[in-house]
């Protein structure tokens, strides 16, 4: 789902962000980037949703190989992606509902099946009840599932998520994280940046472990291949 | 502000499902995914819906800001709209071509009417002349009589003043442009004392008509790229204000379409609002202007009537500001679009 092949990104300012990096995700499969903050972890997360290109290399996302996406192919890759940001970037005058509306309205989807789409991705981050609610009247644990509920309901193939956590505490943030683990259980492809080392670590998943925009480590424990 | 809060409850019937040919761009990368075409129709005419609505909601949100730029764009309609009209009435002045082709050459007074008619008859057979009619200086004082009003003045006079004049239509081929050389020959001639040209007159008027014309179309030009970047600056204020917006909309796979709408919808109010007021504006100060003109009018003889803009002239006038509206929202948000284009 996700494939990057010798990708390198050197910013303009002569920094280099990634270095020659590769590894691929598949569908179905859950996999943390981790390491200490300018690793390159949320780097590579914009080289998959487009809002930067790589100097070096080549990033597939969904099968399609992003080089040869024009600017006009840009919205059609990222409807494919699920984005989850660390501020979560909800439109803060638009009720929950409307949040979570956005991908589909995009996507073209009548109002009538959009509503129980919508409801249904509330559901599943456990938010039903406060639909109509404005996102300053939930709390940031709140926000975030919205933001959640928000990446997943057009159903996307991959799902990405930048920092989740960085705002909220530890039991949020294993609440969160346990959100991700069962979309990644109905075949989504799942990449979570994070420097929570010890939360990335109970989590008991793939971790790729990022310094200087360098892979220093791979890690798969042999149990989740097991319990997945 | 929950936005479909209203709607969203009550799912809409299935609209009635025409086979339109040109299937929206939504609609279109929908249908490669599955094969929901015709949901896909409906749901791009409830963006469309939505996005008006929501345009409107922001106009409505600041009305001072809003009845300025309405205001301001409207004026720079009326103004050319106004001198055009001026200039439309103008127009009838003119009066009729057949009686300004006429020549009326007034004769000298020490000749009389045989000279007179020697001299017409020399002039009709001329290949130019269509016809001459002798008026004697009788029939010209009993017809200045009739209409100057002057009759008890005229009653003081002792002798006859006025001289025999001819007047000369030349034939239709003749005297479009310029002077005709039979205007030429009859000032030379002995006969003649004054040759009297209604067209030279007339050219005339229509010279300072043309550029009147050029200068209400440059000023509608200039008034017109002024009311673009009214509507294109209060435009891109609200892009810029809800410019996060844009870019978290641009995150989630929203085309440059989806996010260009709703700004096109205000400016399409703007622009037809703005028409509509420049409509009433003209109607407004037609009213002051409308019984001093009629008054001029009417002194040239009730010739024609002061008229104001006809239906389907006040039509085009709010299409055309329509169009102004979205050419200035067109222009603001591509303008964005391509500043945070990524690279």
């Amino acid at each position: 789902m996700i494939r990057f092949d010798q990708v390198s990104k050197r910013y303009p300012s002569g920094q280099d962000a990634l270095c020659d990096l590769s590894f691929e995700i598949g569908a179905g499969e859950m996999a943390f980037i981790a390491g200490h903050s300018g690793a390159g972890k949320s780097t590579l997360l914009r080289l998959i949703a487009l809002m930067d290109r790589p100097s070096r290399g080549r990033v597939s996302v969904n099968g399609r190989e992003l080089t040869q996406v024009g600017a006009r192919g840009v919205p059609q890759v990222r409807r494919g992606i699920g984005m989850v940001f660390q501020d979560h970037r909800l439109l803060m005058d638009r009720s929950a509902f409307d949040n979570v509306a956005l991908p589909l309205q995009i996507a073209g989807v009548a109002r009538d099946e959009l509503g129980k789409r919508v409801r249904a991705a509330l559901d599943k981050v456990g938010l039903l009840a406060r639909e109509a609610a404005l996102p300053a009247m939930l709390s940031a644990g709140e926000q975030q599932r919205v933001g959640i509920a928000r990446a997943i309901v057009a159903k996307p193939p991959v799902l990405i998520a930048d920092e989740p956590t960085g705002n909220l505490d530890p039991m949020l943030s294993a609440e969160i994280m346990g959100l991700f683990a069962e979309f990644q259980q109905v075949g989504t492809a799942v990449l979570v940046a994070s420097h929570d080392l010890a939360l990335v670590k109970r989590m008991n998943k793939r971790v790729i472990v990022l310094d200087h925009g360098r892979m220093i480590d791979d890690y798969r424990p042999v149990a989740a291949a097991v319990s997945a | 502000m929950s936005q479909n809060s209203g709607n969203r409850r009550k799912p809409t019937a299935p609209a009635p499902r025409k086979p339109e040919a040109a299937a929206p761009l939504p609609a279109r990368e929908n249908a490669r995914r599955s094969p929901r075409t015709r949901v896909s129709l409906r749901a791009w005419r409830e963006q469309h819906a939505q996005s008006f609505r929501a345009s409107l909601r922001r106009l409505l949100a600041r009305p001072g800001a809003t009845a300025l730029t309405l205001l301001v764009m409207s004026l720079a309609l009326t103004l050319p709209l106004l001198l055009w009209l001026l200039l439309d009435n103008a127009r009838g002045l003119g009066g009729s071509l057949d009686d300004a082709r006429a020549i009326s050459a007034f004769l000298k007074p020490s000749l009389d009417a045989a000279a007179a008619e020697a001299l017409a008859r020399k002039l009709r057979e001329r290949d130019d002349v269509a016809a001459v009619v002798i008026k004697t200086p009788d029939e010209g004082l009993a017809e200045f009589r009739a209409q100057s009003g002057f009759a008890d003045a005229l009653k003081l006079l002792q002798g006859n003043p006025l001289p025999t004049v001819l007047i000369i239509s030349p034939r239709a081929a003749l005297a479009t442009q310029g002077m005709p050389a039979l205007v030429a020959d009859l000032e030379h001639a002995d006969e003649v004392d004054l040759v009297q040209y209604d067209a030279l007159w007339r050219q005339r008027l229509d010279a300072i008509l043309l550029f009147t014309a050029r200068l209400a179309g440059v000023l509608a030009l200039l008034l017109g790229l002024a009311a673009l970047l009214v509507v294109g600056n209060t435009v891109r204020l609200d892009v810029q204000g809800r410019a996060e917006e844009i870019g978290v909309v641009k995150l989630l796979g929203a085309s440059n379409a989806f996010v260009r709408r709703p700004f096109l919808y205000t400016g399409l109010c703007y622009g037809t609002i703005s028409g509509l007021v420049a409509l009433a504006l003209v109607a407004l100060v037609e009213q002051p202007l409308a019984a001093p003109l009629q008054r001029l009018m009417s002194s040239y003889g009730d010739r024609f009537g002061v008229h104001g803009l006809s239906a389907p002239q006040a039509l085009a006038l709010v299409a055309f500001s329509a169009a102004l509206g979205f050419a200035g929202a067109w222009l603001a948000t591509s303008r964005h679009l391509a500043l945070v284009r990524p690279r």
